[in-house]
């Protein structure tokens, strides 16, 4: 039991049993719901259920009725749930840092690279996820959704969607980075 | 019944990516410079993991698959490229 609870106040398991547990969790999706794990795709649910009470008509389309149906889907409610996963998996080895001083950026290697600025890292990360959002979009799933859940079904995008990922990560990385490397 | 499902597997879910370091800007952003590789670690475990279990229990017939992600080559890639720009950008 004590072993239990040392592991589980630990801040970084190794990536094998964390990813041995995530494996776990993606079983049991199809399991007991007959769902995939995703992520990005909640967005794109939320989004439409937003444009919809605002503008009708611009969201009345294919996209938003049939592809990524607007509403609160499965996937929404699974991404409340990561939520809080995650803060629970910070609670659990007091690295939440919620309210603390440096809540909004607390990354050392990102102070290095980009500067001290909090207000910097909230712009990249804004456009930024706009970018992946919709990369997300066109290539039909993020890395949960499409990568790890297309991954475990095998299927061939999956693994098209993660050479493309890595090619330009890497590529990203030399040119943020450059001597850095 | 399938969102209190949903809420649950997610928990987990948060839970094991938070244990993985995954929610940290250096993790993402030093898997694309090969300096820390628990970002593939993570994802390739999930993923054999999962695989050996969907198939030996849709062989065992307990499971039928969801629908599957629908593979179309270039907007795949094309969605890959641009999504690995995001990612080593915002370390998300």
């Amino acid at each position: 039991m004590n072993w239990l609870k040392n592991q589980i106040s630990k801040e970084v398991w190794s990536p094998y049993v964390a990813g041995i547990l995530l494996g776990i969790v993606g079983i049991l999706a199809v399991v007991l719901s007959n769902s995939l794990l995703g992520a990005s795709g909640a967005f794109e649910n939320l989004a439409g259920l937003i444009g919809k009470a605002i503008a009708p008509l611009a969201f009345n389309n294919m996209y938003f009725n049939f592809v990524m149906p607007a509403g609160i889907t499965w996937g929404v409610i699974l991404l409340v749930g990561v939520f809080f996963g995650g803060m629970l998996g910070a609670a659990t080895s007091k690295s939440l840092k919620w309210g603390k001083k440096d809540a909004s950026n607390s990354d050392k290697q990102w102070k290095r690279i980009f500067g001290p600025q909090t207000w910097k890292r909230w712009v990249l990360g804004f456009f930024g996820a706009i970018l992946l959002e919709y990369a997300a979009g066109i290539a039909g799933g993020c890395t949960s959704g499409l990568a790890i859940s297309g991954g475990m079904l095998l299927v061939p995008a999956a693994f098209l969607f993660i050479a493309g990922m890595f090619a330009s990560g890497i590529l990203t990385a030399l040119i943020i980075y450059r001597k850095r490397y | 019944m399938n969102y209190v499902i949903a809420a649950f597997l997610g928990l987990f879910f948060g839970f094991s990516l938070n244990k993985a370091g995954l929610t940290k800007y250096n993790k993402i952003a030093n898997q694309f410079r090969f300096t820390d590789m628990a970002v593939l670690k993570f994802m390739m475990t999930a993923l054999v993991v999962a695989m050996i279990g969907l198939y030996g229990l849709r062989g065992l017939g307990l499971v039928t698959f969801p629908t599957v992600p629908a593979t179309y080559i270039v907007g795949n890639l094309i969605g890959g490229l641009l999504f690995g720009v995001g990612m080593a950008l915002t370390g998300y």
